[in-house]
């Protein structure tokens, strides 16, 4: 048997393996040298082979989207992931290896499309755009969505363990500027954030920051430092979990999945505003079968597909049909949707090719000092 | 091993503090997995706390059509680059032993290099490079493979060139001499004399360049492309909400897999191979 | 050593696929980043290859070197540790029977055909606030407490858990744990074989056991430790997942650096000075090595 075609045979790919399990590992060798021909992929009606190559972060689509998407439209979706957006951008500046969706968030799509690495979208292929509540629709960082369509959004907040703080952590203070938990503090390790949500504290935009101000966060860093324990690479929610710290600076949508399981936790979004991201399906330049990555974002956006893929991640949705489908435990709550009067105060990061490489100096050298 | 004899000055290994002192050493080096492969029976989506036992991750990562196919592609990649690197790497280490030539200093810096560029380096260096050249990315499996490969190998082969030059060293020239004396060609006295007087290192240089391509994750990571996905890749794009008990069973799998494999190479031809070396 | 020229067809048998490898494959894409190294950022996915040197005299700060002196220590450390704690292993594996020997050998080494950051993640929960090794000393510091009540005296205070994680210390138990085998290796590759009957010989000579060591054993060994040490030490530099995931707020070393120019702060020209720093000073190193110990053998 031709191994390639057994491996991307699509549904009796799944049942051979089923079946084989761990022989298929011993076995792929001889299976291999057996035959190396390969069958053409079926053809799709709009002349495109049946497959995609989507490119997503990891736990981030529904149980069943991509077989749901198969049995409707023929396609065969083959997901890979990535960890962070600046290896998605690493690996696609060279060229794309082939890809045809990736989940960019809102300051790479701002940075891609810079780059021109981005194909506009033809929104007569997307119908289901409408479903996206209005505010999503015209973005700052993407005006008109010429580039990209909304996914999941999110906002950074304090997760902490209710029974170790004396009170509702509202304020970054007590992250960034108060010894009150010392060493029971976790904040995030990637620099423009850190730098940005120190200029909210401050009572500045976070796209506002200049030299003056980056010198002054970065001595509160340092003068911070010996009170935080661990900067995390957006693992926070688990040091949280596992009692490792007791307040930590992440995403509501994290904290949101694990309070789930430990009832203990809180989330807050401190009273002097944050930080917003947004996740969106984009086309990259060089898409194998930019057809199919329509049809497919198109799919994504539809009512009840985003009400499964909702269900799975528990972020905050963009897709209003989607949210409308939704029981009340999630559209109440307010770690998902924060009320409104606070949503105000966040912004989102602008794209910066000359402040990002100051950050990250900056902060380089608050970690060594 | 248990009889009661007076324990000879040499027979270090039936000395009670060598034997606690390897010990404790495998104590150090296995109860992460331990405590790995008990957690992958845990019945919780987080390694956090025990909830239970079940099999049902097993279940999950055998029907995990992209973590099997991972797998494969690990170990094929792993396999195929151990090959070469022990061959370039074996005769890296002898050219640099045994001729004189120009810039030769040069040559021997060169060759050590691989293992001081950092990972990163490498792999936007290996990223540009095959875009630029424009290698396919489309061929079928395993061609499709050869691109990692090639970065493996890269990074593998001085590795072996290092362990097998260091066994070098105490090579007796003398012997391939009296081989060549007697009637040897050059190629029987490699084969016949040095080959042999090789082999430990040659077993260490092999394990050395199987287990670095197997772990590789940056390297591979700008290599690869989305039909070219290996299990370090896979698995770390996997624990960015934390290791999964999914990813613990994948790993118990693999784990026993190697050792299912190794036994059964090292039963047919290892243990002798090794021992006759001796 | 013999020249290449009375050689030449089997100098050519030898170095041909080592030298055309190394030069399609690992000296033509450096070249790229090399060139890099002299360039500037003309938006964000090009790169202006302008021969500036700027890149150079930023990664040449005292930040960066203080950063890359610190690293230097951290792996250093290290690899003292695994070669104190694998040349025993080593031996045993040596002076093993035979029939074991195999055995051994893929006792040290499986481990690592465990995914890196599934291991480091498996050490780490060993060693949280609520992990293993915590339970295991708060669990022998009742004991102890129980026994003082036993004989009437105050039992001791509550246990606190230890601070294992996220520190200096935590990154250099994570590295030993990573390079262990690299320090084992060469190690049992250059002792096997060794001529037994010369430790035998300093032992009937009337020398102890330590003395011999130290005077026959680890001379004969020596390439070995020097291999030993070179595939741990270098690699140790290079770690960056364990001072990320283990260390404190002030464990970053300087691949954690160089990673975050290349990813994070999108400075390929910075990232691309950074390494070949790295790289000019250990290419210095051994090429000086090697012209030493090639000129120390012709003197023989």
């Amino acid at each position: 048997m031709d191994f390639k075609t057994f491996l991307h045979a699509g549904s009796n790919r799944r049942a051979m393996l089923k079946g084989m399990g761990v022989a298929a590992v011993g076995f792929s060798l001889t299976g291999a040298l057996a035959g190396c021909g390969e069958k053409e992929a079926a053809k799709l009606a709009n002349g495109e082979a049946a497959k995609l190559n989507f490119y997503n972060w990891d736990t981030y689509i529904g149980e069943t989207t991509l077989e749901d998407y198969k049995d409707s439209a023929g396609v065969d979706v083959n997901m890979t992931l990535f960890a962070s957006n600046d290896e998605l951008f690493a690996k696609l500046r060279a060229g794309n290896p082939g890809y045809d969706v990736i989940v960019p968030s809102n300051d790479f799509v701002e940075r891609m499309a810079a780059a021109d690495m981005l194909v506009e979208i033809d929104k007569a292929q997307i119908p289901n755009f409408k479903n996206i509540a209005p505010e999503y629709q015209d973005v700052p960082y993407d005006p008109a969505r010429k580039y990209s369509m909304p996914y999941t959004w999110l906002a950074l907040g304090i997760g902490y363990r209710k029974s170790k703080v004396k009170s509702v952590p509202d304020s970054w203070k007590v992250l960034f500027d108060s010894d009150e938990y010392k060493g029971r503090i976790a904040v995030l390790s990637e620099a423009g954030d850190m730098f940005r949500l120190y200029g909210k504290y401050l009572g500045k935009s976070v796209n506002g920051l200049t030299d003056a101000d980056l010198k002054m966060i970065e001595a509160m860093m340092i003068k911070q430092k010996p009170n935080i324990k661990s900067f995390h690479e957006d693992n926070g929610q688990d040091l949280l979990l596992k009692g490792e710290v007791d307040l930590v600076l992440e995403y509501n949508g994290d904290i949101a999945q694990i309070m789930s399981e430990d009832p203990d936790i809180g989330f807050a979004i401190p009273k002097e505003g944050s930080q917003l991201n947004s996740d969106n399906l984009c086309i990259p330049k060089g898409a194998p079968h930019p057809k199919n990555a329509h049809a497919f974002i198109n799919y994504l956006l539809d009512a009840e597909a985003g009400k499964k893929i909702t269900e799975t991640i528990l972020y905050p949705t963009p897709n209003a049909a989607a949210k409308a489908l939704m029981p009340d435990d999630y559209k109440n709550n307010p770690v998902i949707f924060p009320p409104a009067s606070v949503l105000a105060k966040c912004e989102y990061a602008k794209f910066n090719p000359e402040l990002q490489p100051k950050y990250e100096e900056a902060f380089t050298r608050v970690r060594a000092a | 091993m248990f009889n009661r004899t007076a324990i000879a000055p040499l027979e270090y290994t039936r000395k009670l503090w060598m034997r606690s002192w390897v010990g404790l050493t495998m104590l150090f080096l296995y109860a992460p997995l331990i405590v790995l492969m008990i957690f992958s029976f845990n019945d919780s989506k987080r390694n956090v706390v025990w909830k239970g036992f079940t099999l049902k991750y097993y279940e999950k990562a055998l029907n995990n059509d992209g973590l099997v196919e991972a797998m494969v592609n690990s170990l094929t990649i792993a396999f195929l680059a151990t090959i070469v690197s022990l061959v370039i790497g074996a005769l890296a280490a002898v050219m640099l032993w045994r001729f004189r030539f120009p810039f030769k200093g040069l040559v021997e810096g060169t060759m050590s290099l691989p293992i001081i560029v950092p990972e990163i380096c490498l792999g936007v260096a290996f990223l540009i490079f095959f875009a630029k050249i424009d290698w396919p990315t489309d061929l079928p499996w395993p061609l499709n493979l050869s691109a990692i490969t090639i970065a493996h190998i890269t990074f593998c082969f001085p590795f072996v060139a290092m362990v097998v030059r260091a066994r070098l060293a105490s090579f007796n020239k003398e012997e391939e001499e009296a081989a060549k004396d007697l009637g040897a060609t050059e190629w029987q006295a490699f084969r016949d004399v040095l080959l042999p007087h090789l082999k430990p290192s040659l077993v260490a240089g092999a394990l050395l360049a199987f287990t670095l391509s197997l772990d590789d994750f940056v390297i591979t990571f700008f290599t690869s492309g989305p039909d070219t996905i290996t299990f370090p890749v896979k698995v770390y794009s996997m624990v960015r909400f934390s290791v999964t008990p999914e990813v613990n069973a994948a790993s118990t799998i693999l784990i026993i897999l190697t050792v299912v494999l190794t036994f059964i190479a090292l039963r047919y031809q290892g243990v002798k191979g090794i021992s006759d070396a001796h | 050593m013999q020249d290449w020229e009375s050689q030449k067809k089997p100098f050519a048998a030898v170095a041909t696929a080592p030298v055309f490898w190394l030069a399609l494959f690992f000296i033509a894409p450096m070249t790229i980043v090399w060139l890099y190294s002299f360039g500037q950022n003309a938006g964000p996915a090009d790169i202006d290859i302008s021969g500036t040197l700027d890149n150079y005299k930023r990664a040449t700060e005292w930040l960066y070197l203080s950063i890359f002196l610190k690293s230097l220590a951290v792996a250093a450390l290290t690899t003292l540790i695994c070669l104190i704690v694998g040349f025993p292993v080593a031996m045993a594996i040596t002076f093993a029977a035979p029939k074991w020997r195999p055995w051994l050998l893929l006792g040290i080494m499986l481990p690592f055909w465990t995914n890196l950051l599934i291991r480091t993640y498996a050490l780490m929960a060993l060693m949280g606030t609520n992990g293993y090794m915590n339970k295991g000393l708060g669990g022998l510091w009742e004991g102890a407490s129980w026994l003082r009540t036993l004989v009437g005296m105050q039992p001791l205070e509550a246990w606190t858990p230890v601070q294992l994680l996220y520190n200096n210390f935590a990154v250099v138990f994570g590295l030993v744990y990573v390079h262990l085998p690299f320090m084992v290796l060469p190690l049992y590759s250059a002792l096997d074989r060794l001529d037994k009957s010369l430790i035998e010989a300093s032992l009937d000579l009337g020398a102890g056991h330590f003395k011999t060591f130290m005077q026959v054993v680890v001379p004969l060994a020596a390439p070995g430790i020097v291999a030993g040490v070179m595939i741990t030490l270098i690699p140790a530099l290079g770690a960056y997942l364990t001072p990320d995931l283990m260390g404190g707020t002030d464990s970053q070393m300087i691949a954690n650096v160089i990673e975050r120019q290349f990813k994070r702060a999108n400075d390929w020209p910075f990232g691309a000075a950074l390494s070949f720093l790295l790289i000019y000073a250990m290419f210095i190193l051994i090429a000086l090595q090697s012209m030493r110990s090639n000129k120390v053998k012709e003197a023989r």
